[in-house]
């Protein structure tokens, strides 16, 4: 067992995503056999050896020059979101019985 | 509570700080081709990458690059020629991708540091002055200190929000909640100190210092009310002579160099308090409310935060070359401390004198602009007269309502300024004639030599024709002679009046003064 | 010049369209047409599209109609590589006004606002736009089975699965609806619904295609690449899509034309092909497909070419590192998602917190619930050390293997997937339905491009098989060459990739959603 389902429970709230009972504990189950899967990765001796996180070798300072391009119609953009007000979205209370962070 | 001074001689005050500034003075966002405006109607410089729609990919900015590695050089830091960007991952509103693109463990710039000078009150508000070297610069006395940089890197900064139906606008209590996200995006440099400072004066020193440099680096317009320039400071606790640092707070909302002083200072003074109390300080992040003049628990830290950092796999690692770090160097202008040095020994201008106008970069720029044609020793002549009018009738007038934004529209050139110093030096006018032709050359722009011309401006220095005025004064008032003869030598002020009113204000007042009196003497 | 009938329309070949209508044999207008026919007659029991855009395709057909109709000597039309050809573009592309779901319930309503750097370069090409396709949601899976928006049906046999996660575009191709389409793949999501549905798939080398518009599931594996029936249509496709977008900053360029005729006519004479004798050993491996792929291998030889066994030593850890980087990418990627700027967003929260977290487990399906929250955990304090690291070190032993194999040949061979197409609901088990992926995933891992090439059917099941050919990085014109090659061998058997109109009219057998 790599994961409680308080572990599991702490992963959902950090993730956002709000799971009832049964999902926890089937989510634990499915979490906890994927994770023995992955076992090669630890079993390896990887002394000495350089990651790899962009796949192309040698690509390196990708950049473009500092001119603007006009953007997107703002009623286009708000017509895509779940609530909006005076040009801007609109959100429910970001402290709530729960709280925030930050 | 106890006052400050106090407080700092039975404890150190250990003092970092991080300074989060945006590169205003770009035209387009970090990674993508939005245009950045302050305060532009909202949601209307958004595209799909600063706004987080599926799909998008960021694109970095090269000025932006530029800019962070010209900080770090005038920083003194060291340019890392291998870094990445990461993903900091965590979910609030105002981000529109619920990550920040940011640095990880190496940045763009790493280890500089900055020296600082204090003279005079804000030196003494440090009590213990072990480390530091000390300072005579004539006028008073101070100390300098160094103040080391562990970083800066570079990142996005998020949208805004504003919180409606609580009080304040505060998000306590709000019932909504609205964003625009046309700051999001904005390119972001955050510099993290070492915590070196030992005094509130010492950070307000630094931010300052580092103020200025941005201004004179142009990358930012560095507007504390504008939220370009934000400072948060870490503050500590030891008793003295114990080298063990004591638990932290994290203090936010400082939003102008008083509120960083006085919000370090009352951070110190509640700290003392607690720990005095026989209490311990809690790690956690405290807010600054000026109106009340304290601060107040903003989110407790138990644990460290978990960010869930990874290497941003959109954008390609960096490895700088030598020649992109040379040809970021080459553009450096001159900072404001080797401004200072010049304005010191090449100039001669007295210590606050230099000190003010090598930190202004308009100021210093007219004041370069207006000696650029002058040779050594003329340039030396001139250079105080110059400091003079640049730092009383300039920065007066450019406070005024009808002053331009900026000193660069002023109607007149820095030659004509020049001219009026060459002309307050010479003593053809005198300091109230400098006022009036300022005032004149400010709203027209015409040279002081015509102003003087025109309205036949000039002060009278020539012996004999003040003589002749005296002798005119005395024989029109027999009665007040006899008066101050007899002791009223107050009086004076008098003569002085109507010789000035016959001479239509333009004779050198000191003359008029010299002469009136010898006459009196009869 | 007339109407095309259903029948031919489904035989025509990229080459054959744009030839057809610079010779006025028939309008971009009659192959739209034609096409929309096949739409409507045919994806009712396919269920391959998602979202059908035919006014788009009818405009961007009449456009090119008027410019050939006013073509003089002095002006010529000027047809793109794909003028008049039907396209699709798997749901995860984004094309301005239309719908871009990822086959999500959390994008059930969202519009695009722009469109994707590939979507865009295929229409200026020429392609007419038919639509949308079905796909796993947001790419995870290997069936098709996890879209939100029900299942696609493989138009071979409708009671399978036609692969995934580009299951939509390899059936559309496949059932003849359009003539090519573009998926992406990260793990094997072209190849393997390719070899599932009888037709050429190709992932070409990461960076080889722009990402740009392409919603995200692992940014450092994902890559976009054409579906066809045959390796000249997909070169076709390739060489209107591929190369440098200043949008992508991981896009490169691409020097060459894979649609040239010495390249695809070059042959195998002389060509060193490596096969690695561990994948045919592979448990899990079924007899059909080793069959098959020994056959195809005994073909190159017989072409000239000289076959090599090669190692890939460290291929074995290639699913685990997977399955660290592509969650990991994944749970980043759609951390966006979140019910304020677009999406779907729970009713009545009370605060935004509860609205986030109601909307996203409402609004994502269980697998991409758990390949998320995976990713959340495999890189938290701690945790990301003892996996995500480890696995980008895995991943620069893999890369090496790859390099190294090339050192002895131009190209490799291997089985696609080590199976053909299975029943719905046969897979249920995530760890079991991830092996499917076992021959595809290690080259998203190294970066190096892979094509699917059908190389006819299964001597048990009866259902199409795939071969993968496999370049050195940024080598893909040596796939095309000896899929080319292999391919005519194939066509000489009588082998096709189009399925036949009976077995996608017959009656689904199965009770599937």
């Amino acid at each position: 067992m790599y994961l409680s389902e308080d572990d599991v429970r702490a992963i959902a709230t950090y993730t956002r995503i709000a799971l009832d009972g049964d999902e926890l504990r089937a989510m634990c189950r499915d979490l906890n056999q994927i994770i023995e899967s992955l076992r090669p990765i630890t079993e390896y001796d990887l002394a000495g050896v350089a990651p790899t996180f962009h796949p192309i070798a040698g690509l390196s300072n990708v950049m473009r020059d500092d001119q603007p391009l006009p953007g997107l119609e703002r009623q286009a953009v708000l017509d895509n979101a779940p609530e909006s007000l005076d040009g801007q979205f609109r959100i429910p209370p970001i402290l709530g019985d729960e709280g925030g962070d930050r | 509570m106890k006052s400050l001074a106090e407080v700092l001689q039975s404890w150190e005050a250990v003092i970092g700080l991080e300074v989060h500034a945006e590169l205003t003075c770009l035209k387009t966002k970090m990674f993508c081709s939005c245009a950045i405006e302050y305060g532009a109607s909202p949601n209307t410089h958004v595209c799909p990458v600063c706004l987080g729609l599926p799909g998008a990919l960021p694109v970095p900015n090269r000025a932006a690059i530029e800019g962070i590695v010209m900080a770090g050089l005038a920083c003194g830091c060291e340019i890392m020629r291998d870094s990445m960007f990461y993903r900091k991952n965590y979910f609030y509103p105002d981000m529109s991708k619920n990550f920040q693109t940011t640095q990880g463990p190496i940045a763009f710039c790493m280890q500089g540091g900055l020296d600082l000078e204090l003279v005079g009150k804000a030196a003494e508000e440090r009590w213990d002055l072990a480390g530091t070297e000390p300072l005579d610069v004539g006028v008073a006395q101070g100390y300098r200190t160094h103040i080391g940089i562990t970083r800066i890197h570079m990142e996005e900064d998020a949208g805004k929000m504003v919180h409606v139906g609580g009080s304040d606008g505060r998000i306590t209590g709000a019932a909504y909640s609205l964003i625009d996200y046309n700051r999001c995006g904005t390119p972001l440099i955050e510099l993290v100190t070492e915590p070196d400072m030992r005094s509130p004066e010492e950070a307000r020193a630094f931010l300052q210092k580092l103020r200025q440099i941005y201004l004179t680096l142009g990358i930012s317009d560095v507007s504390m009310e504008e939220g370009s320039l934000r400072c948060d400071g870490n503050v500590s606790l030891r008793r003295r002579g114990v080298s063990e640092l004591g638990v932290k707070t994290e203090l936010k909302n400082m939003n102008s160099f008083k509120n960083l002083h006085d919000g370090l200072a009352y951070e110190i003074c509640r700290q003392a308090e607690v720990l005095e109390e026989g209490g311990s300080v809690r790690q956690e992040t405290r807010h600054w409310e000026p109106a009340q003049k304290r601060t107040f628990t903003l989110r407790v830290k138990e644990t460290a935060d978990d960010y869930r950092l990874f290497p941003e796999p959109d954008l390609a690692p960096y490895h700088l070359s030598d020649e992109f770090v040379a040809g970021v160097a080459a553009r450096l202008p001159e900072l404001p401390d080797e401004k200072k040095t010049r304005y010191l020994e090449e100039y001669g201008l007295p210590w606050p004198d230099a000190v003010t106008l090598s930190s202004d970069p308009a100021l210093s720029r007219f004041l370069d602009a207006a000696l650029m044609d002058e040779g050594g020793a003329a340039a030396v002549k001139l250079a105080r007269p110059l400091a003079n009018l640049l730092l009383n009738e300039v920065s007066a007038w450019l406070a005024s309502p009808q002053a331009p934004q900026s000193l660069a529209l002023a109607a007149f050139s820095p030659q004509s300024l020049a001219e009026l110093a060459e002309l307050a030096c010479a003593g053809t006018l005198s300091s109230k004639q400098v006022k009036e032709v300022f005032a004149q050359m400010a709203e027209s722009g015409t040279s002081p030599k015509q102003i003087v011309k025109e309205q036949g401006l000039r002060q009278v220095s020539d012996v004999d024709a003040i003589q002749q005025v005296v002798a005119e004064v005395l024989a029109a008032n027999p009665e007040k002679v006899d008066e101050y003869r007899a002791g009223k030598t107050g009086l004076l002020g008098f003569f002085v009046g109507q010789a000035m009113k016959a001479m239509g204000g333009q004779g050198n007042p000191k003359l008029i003064n010299q002469l009136l009196e010898d006459a009196l003497k009869g | 010049m007339g109407q095309l009938t259903l029948s031919e329309y489904r035989q025509l070949s990229v080459a054959d369209i744009r030839d057809g209508i610079a010779a006025r044999q028939f309008l971009a207008a009659d192959v739209v047409e034609a096409a929309l026919t096949a739409v409507e007659a045919l994806d009712c029991q396919v269920h391959s599209f998602l979202e059908v855009t035919g006014e788009a395709a009818r405009q961007a057909a009449a456009h090119i109609d008027q410019a050939l109709a006013a073509e003089t000597a002095a002006q010529p039309a000027g047809l793109g590589t794909l003028a008049g050809v039907p396209i699709a573009f798997k749901d995860n592309m984004n094309l301005e006004g239309s719908h871009t779901t990822c086959a999500s319930r959390i994008l059930e309503n969202y519009h695009s606002l722009y469109t994707a750097t590939c979507v865009a370069r295929s229409l200026e090409a020429g392609g007419l736009s038919l639509g949308k396709l079905n796909m796993d949601e947001f790419a995870f899976g290997s069936s098709t089975e996890t879209s939100a928006f029900g299942c696609t049906f493989n138009p071979w046999d409708l009671e399978r699965v036609p692969g995934g996660s580009s299951g939509g575009p390899a059936a559309a191709v496949a059932a003849g609806i359009v003539t090519v389409s573009l998926g992406s793949d990260t793990g094997g999501s072209i190849r393997q619904p390719a070899s599932f549905c009888g037709v050429v798939g190709f992932k070409p080398t990461y960076g080889l295609v722009s990402r740009y518009g392409v919603v995200a599931f692992g940014s450092s594996l994902d890559q976009v690449g054409p579906l066809g029936r045959s390796v000249a249509d997909v070169a076709a496709v390739m060489d209107a899509i591929g190369g440098r977008d200043p949008l992508d900053c991981t896009s490169q360029h691409l020097d060459v034309k894979f649609v040239a005729k010495e390249l695809l006519e070059a042959g195998v004479q002389g060509m060193r092909i490596g096969y690695v004798p561990d994948f045919l050993e592979l448990d899990g491996l079924t007899g059909e497909v080793k069959r098959a792929c020994e056959a195809a291998m005994a073909n190159l030889e017989a072409l000239g070419a000289q076959l090599v066994p090669v190692e890939l030593p460290n291929a074995k850890a290639a699913l685990a590192a997977y399955y660290v980087i592509g969650p990991c990418e994944a749970f980043s990627n759609l951390s966006r998602f979140d019910s304020v700027r677009y999406g779907y967003c729970a009713e009545a929260a009370a605060n935004l917190g509860q609205q986030y977290e109601q909307s996203r487990a409402q609004g994502f399906g269980p697998e991409v619930i758990r390949r998320v929250m995976l990713g959340s955990y495999l890189l938290s304090a701690g945790v990301y050390d003892t996996y995500y690291y480890p696995a980008q070190q895995v991943r620069t032993l893999i890369t090496a293997d790859y390099a190294r194999a090339f050192e002895c040949c131009e190209a490799l061979i291997t089985p696609t997937s080590p199976r053909t197409a299975f029943r719905f609901g046969e897979i249920a088990d995530p760890t079991s339905m991830y092996l499917s992926d076992i021959f595809t995933l290690p080259i998203n891992i190294a970066g190096n491009g892979g094509l699917s090439l059908p190389v006819g059917m299964g001597d048990e099941t009866g259902l199409p098989v795939g071969v993968q050919i496999i370049g050195p990085q940024f080598k893909d014109d040596q796939i095309f060459r000896v899929a080319a090659a292999l391919e005519a061998v194939y066509a000489g058997q009588g082998s096709v990739s189009l399925a036949p109109l009976e077995s996608i009219l017959a009656k689904t057998g199965g009770d599937v959603q």
